[in-house]
C-alpha cells in the first residue's frame, strides 16, 4: 500500500514536472533553413474552390521562387485551431486570414513584424489596405492580399415583377424589403418570402459584422477615436441609436428579415437567398460564384448599397498574409508575402471563375475589369474604393464585435426590449473592453 | 496462469526453522498469504501502465496545464505572465456569467430528469426478448449514435419558426403556434432541452434495460398476488430495484448536462438575447473566440470544480443511504 502511494506520488510529480517544462516562454528565433517547406494555413472550406485557389497561388509561388509550400485549408474554428498550435509552440509559417484577426494575434505575440523594405511592390499596395495591416502602434504585422466591400444583391425577377426601381435611399430599401415580404414576389400564392437575408447569430459576432454596413452609413459607430490612439464607446450616439432603431424596425415592425435570422450564421443565411426565400442580401463578392451556380446569374443583380442618413459607407474587409513567429524559414515567409501582393501573385490569385483567392486586387497596378470583365466586379471595386471602411486597428477587435453582436442579437430577438437602455448597457461593456486593452479615452 | 504461479516466491516461512513466537508466526503467515494473493507490488501497475501513460499525456498533463494557465495571461510566444486570480475574477464578473451558470443548472436538471423519465418509460415499454423488440430498441437507440452536428441540423429544420415548419405544422393541427422555438428567447431554452432529452433518453433506456434484468421477477409475482396494480408494481418494485442504476445515470447525466456545449453552440450559440448561454459557450467565447486562453482555462477549472462537487455530494448521499 505504501509503495502504491509512492508510485502514485511519482506519477503526479512527473506530470507536474512535465507540465512545468512545457509552460516556459518559447524561443522566437528559430534556427533558419531556407529549404524548409513553408506551412500555410488559409481560412477557407477544405475541398472547396478557396482551397483550390490557394493551391494554385502556392504552386505559382513555388515556380517563381523555388520555395516549397504545404497548404492547409481550415474554415470552422480556425482561430481555435491556431490557438492549439500556439500552445504547442509550433505555429504554421504563414496564415492567410481576415484582417480583423490582426490585433488578437499580435497581442499574443504570434506575429512577426513585416519589413516593407523586403516586400517588392509594397509601394503599390492600396493605402487603406496597407493601413489595415498595421497594429495599434503603427507597425506592419499583416499584408493585405485581397480586399472586398459590401454591395447589395437583389432578386432581379422579383423587383421587376413588383415594378420597383433599384433602391437609392434607405426608404427605398425598406420599402423594397417590405414589398418582397408581403406582395408574394415569387407568385406561389404563399406568404413565404422575406425582404432581407441577414446572419444575426452571435457566432463570430456575425450580427455586428452585418450591421456595421448600416451603422456607418447612418454616421454611427461602435467606438470612436478620441485622439492619441484612444477610443470611447459610441453606441449611444444619436446616429447609432437611430441606425439600430431603423434596422430593428425592419425586423420587428415590417417582419422583413428572414425568420430564424437571430440563430443563423452565414451558411443557412446564404441558403435563404439561393433558395428563393429572401430577396435582398448585403454581402461581399465571394458569394457570386456560388449564387451564379445555385440561383442563376440572370436571377439577381449587384448594386451599390443605397445611401444612408450620412453616406453610403460599407464594411471593407479582406484577407491578410500574416508571417507567424517562430518560423525556421523567414526568407521564405518574406518571399511569399512579396509574391502575394505582386502583380503576378494578384493576377494568379484572381484567375478562374470560382477558385480564386483574391477578390479585389490590392495592387494598384492590377485593374479588376481587365482580369474580370464582369461589370459586377467593377461595382464591388467601386464600393471598396469610394465607400469602404475597415474596422479600426485596436489590440483586439473581437471582444468589441462580440459585445455589439450580443446586444444587436438581443434587440432583434426580443422586440419588447428598450433600445436605448440596451445600448446604454452596451456602452458600459465597451468602456470596460477598451479599458482592459489600455486604449480608453478616460 | 498468473505470474506468481509461474515464478514461485521463495518462502522462508515454509522451511523448517527456529520456532517463532506465536504472534510473529501469525504475522508471517498473514504476510505470506497476502504475498501469494497479491503477487509483486508492481504487477497491477504493469497492467495499468498503458492506460495510465495515455491518461497521463492526454488527460492529466493537459489538465495540469489548464490549471497553470488559469493563473496566467497566455502568450506562448511572448512568455506567459502570472496574473494571480485575475482570470477567475474576469470569468466571474463577465457579462452574463451568473445567467449562464443558472441556464446551465436549469438545462442540466431538465435534461437529466427528462432523459431519465423518458428513458424509464421507453425501457418499460421495450423490456422483453421478442425479435421485434430488439429491432425497435435499436431504432430507438439511433439518436445516441447519430453525430450531434447532424442532430442539431435536423432539429434546426424541425424548429423552423414559421407556420410551415415541421413542428409548427404539427402544432397548427391542434390549433397552436406558430412558435419561434430556438428563435424566441421565451422558448429557446425549452427547445434546446427537448433536443437534449430526445438524444439522451435512449442512452438512459439502454442502461435501465440492463438494470431491469437484475430485478427479481418473483417480486412482481408477489406484488401481483398481493393485489398491487400495474402502476404500484412499477413504483414499489421496479423503481426501488433500479436505485443504483438511477444514481449512476444521475451522475452521468448531470455531468453531461453541466458540460453541455455542442447542441447549444450549433443551434443557438447562446442566443437569442443570451437566453441559452451556458457556461461552456461563455467559456468558449471568452477563451477561444477572443483568444484569451487564460480566462477560458479559469472557466474550465471552475466548471470542473462544480462537477467534482456534484459527483462527491451524490456519492456521499448514496453512501449514507446504503448505510
Amino acid at each position: 500500500m505504501q509503495r502504491s502511494r509512492w508510485v502514485g506520488a511519482g506519477v503526479l510529480a512527473s506530470a507536474l514536472v512535465l507540465t512545468g517544462c512545457s509552460s516556459g516562454p518559447a524561443g522566437v528565433a528559430a534556427k533558419q533553413n531556407s529549404k524548409a517547406t513553408l506551412e500555410l494555413w488559409t481560412r477557407t472550406t477544405p475541398g472547396g474552390p478557396g482551397e483550390q485557389g490557394a493551391l494554385k497561388l502556392a504552386a505559382a509561388f513555388t515556380k517563381a521562387t523555388g520555395y516549397k509550400v504545404k497548404v492547409t485549408a481550415i474554415f470552422d474554428d480556425f482561430e481555435t485551431k491556431l490557438q492549439q498550435r500556439a500552445a504547442q509552440k509550433k505555429l504554421p509559417d504563414i496564415v492567410m486570414n481576415d484582417v480583423t484577426q490582426l490585433g488578437a494575434m499580435h497581442s499574443q505575440g504570434l506575429l512577426r513584424e513585416i519589413d516593407l523594405d523586403k516586400i517588392k511592390d509594397s509601394e503599390q499596395i492600396i493605402g487603406q489596405g496597407l493601413d489595415s495591416g498595421k497594429s495599434v502602434d503603427g507597425k506592419q504585422y499583416g499584408l493585405p492580399y485581397s480586399a472586398q466591400a459590401s454591395a447589395l444583391l437583389i432578386r432581379k425577377d422579383w423587383r421587376q415583377k413588383l415594378k420597383l426601381d433599384t433602391p437609392t435611399t434607405w426608404d427605398d430599401f425598406a420599402a423594397m424589403a417590405k414589398a418582397f415580404t408581403t406582395k408574394d414576389p415569387d407568385g406561389n400564392g404563399k406568404k413565404d418570402t422575406s425582404g432581407l437575408a441577414a446572419p444575426l447569430s452571435t457566432k463570430r459576432g456575425y450580427a455586428s459584422w452585418y450591421f456595421s454596413n448600416f451603422l456607418w452609413a447612418a454616421g454611427g459607430d461602435f467606438i470612436t477615436e478620441a485622439g492619441k490612439g484612444t477610443y470611447k464607446p459610441a453606441m449611444t450616439s444619436t446616429a447609432s441609436v437611430k441606425a439600430v432603431q431603423w434596422f430593428r424596425d425592419l425586423g420587428c415592425k415590417d417582419k422583413a428579415i428572414q425568420p430564424g435570422a437571430v440563430t443563423m450564421d452565414t451558411p443557412p443565411t446564404n441558403e435563404t437567398f439561393e433558395s428563393g426565400k429572401t430577396g435582398m442580401f448585403v454581402v461581399g463578392p465571394y458569394l457570386l460564384p456560388r449564387f451564379d451556380e445555385t440561383l442563376g446569374k440572370d436571377k439577381y443583380e449587384v448594386v451599390p448599397m443605397p445611401k444612408g442618413p450620412k453616406d453610403a459607407t460599407v464594411l471593407a474587409e479582406g484577407g491578410s498574409v500574416y508571417l507567424m513567429a517562430g518560423s525556421d524559414n523567414e526568407a521564405g515567409q518574406d518571399a511569399f508575402a512579396s509574391f502575394a501582393v505582386s502583380v503576378e501573385g494578384q493576377k494568379t490569385g484572381m484567375e478562374g471563375d470560382t477558385a480564386y483567392t483574391v477578390q479585389l486586387p490590392v495592387n494598384k497596378a492590377v485593374d479588376v475589369s481587365q482580369v474580370r470583365p464582369d461589370p459586377r466586379w467593377k461595382t464591388y471595386s467601386q464600393a471598396y474604393q469610394d465607400s469602404g471602411r475597415y474596422a479600426p486597428s485596436i489590440p483586439n477587435w473581437t471582444p468589441v464585435r462580440q459585445a455589439t453582436a450580443d446586444t444587436l442579437n438581443a434587440l432583434m430577438a426580443d422586440c419588447s426590449l428598450n433600445t436605448e437602455a440596451k445600448l446604454g448597457d452596451l456602452d458600459k461593456q465597451l468602456a470596460d473592453i477598451l479599458k482592459e486593452q489600455g486604449i480608453d479615452a478616460s | 496462469m498468473s505470474l506468481d504461479q509461474a515464478e514461485p516466491v521463495a518462502a522462508p516461512a515454509a522451511a523448517p526453522g527456529p520456532r517463532a513466537p506465536g504472534r510473529g508466526r501469525a504475522a508471517a503467515t498473514a504476510r505470506q498469504g497476502r504475498s501469494r494473493r497479491s503477487g509483486r507490488w508492481w504487477t497491477p501497475w504493469l497492467f495499468l501502465a498503458p492506460a495510465l501513460i495515455l491518461f497521463l499525456y492526454f488527460k492529466f498533463i493537459p489538465m495540469a496545464n489548464a490549471l497553470t494557465m488559469s493563473f496566467q495571461e497566455v502568450q506562448p510566444y511572448l512568455g506567459n505572465k502570472w496574473v494571480g486570480t485575475e482570470n477567475y475574477s474576469t470569468v466571474l464578473q463577465s457579462h452574463g456569467f451568473r445567467e449562464a451558470a443558472w441556464h446551465t443548472v436549469v438545462l442540466a436538471a431538465g435534461q437529466t430528469a427528462g432523459s431519465m423519465a423518458l428513458g424509464l418509460v421507453l425501457a418499460l415499454l421495450m423490456e422483453g426478448q421478442g425479435r421485434r423488440l430488439r429491432f425497435v430498441r435499436s431504432a430507438a437507440f439511433l439518436p445516441v449514435v447519430v453525430p450531434i452536428a447532424v442532430v442539431a441540423e435536423l432539429w434546426r429544420i424541425m424548429y423552423h419558426p414559421t407556420g410551415d415548419g415541421m413542428l409548427n405544422s404539427l402544432l397548427g393541427l391542434v390549433g397552436l403556434g406558430p412558435s419561434g422555438f430556438i428563435n424566441d428567447p421565451d422558448t429557446s431554452m425549452a427547445s434546446i432541452m427537448l433536443t437534449g432529452i430526445w438524444r439522451g433518453a435512449p442512452y438512459d433506456m439502454m442502461i435501465i434495460l440492463a438494470g431491469l434484468t437484475s430485478v427479481d421477477r418473483g417480486l412482481y409475482e408477489a406484488a401481483k398476488v398481493d393485489g398491487a396494480s400495474r402502476w404500484q408494481r412499477v413504483w414499489y418494485v421496479t423503481v426501488p430495484g433500479l436505485r443504483s442504476v438511477f444514481s449512476i445515470l444521475f451522475i452521468l447525466a448531470a455531468i453531461r448536462g453541466l458540460r453541455v456545449f455542442t447542441e447549444v453552440f450549433l443551434l443557438t450559440n447562446g442566443g437569442p438575447d443570451g437566453s441559452t448561454e451556458v457556461v461552456m459557450t461563455l467559456i468558449y467565447k471568452l477563451g477561444l473566440e477572443q483568444s484569451r486562453l487564460g480566462v477560458g482555462a479559469a472557466g474550465a477549472v471552475l466548471l470542473f470544480v462544480a462537477t467534482l462537487i456534484l459527483t462527491v455530494v451524490v456519492q456521499l448521499l448514496r453512501r449514507r443511504e446504503s448505510k
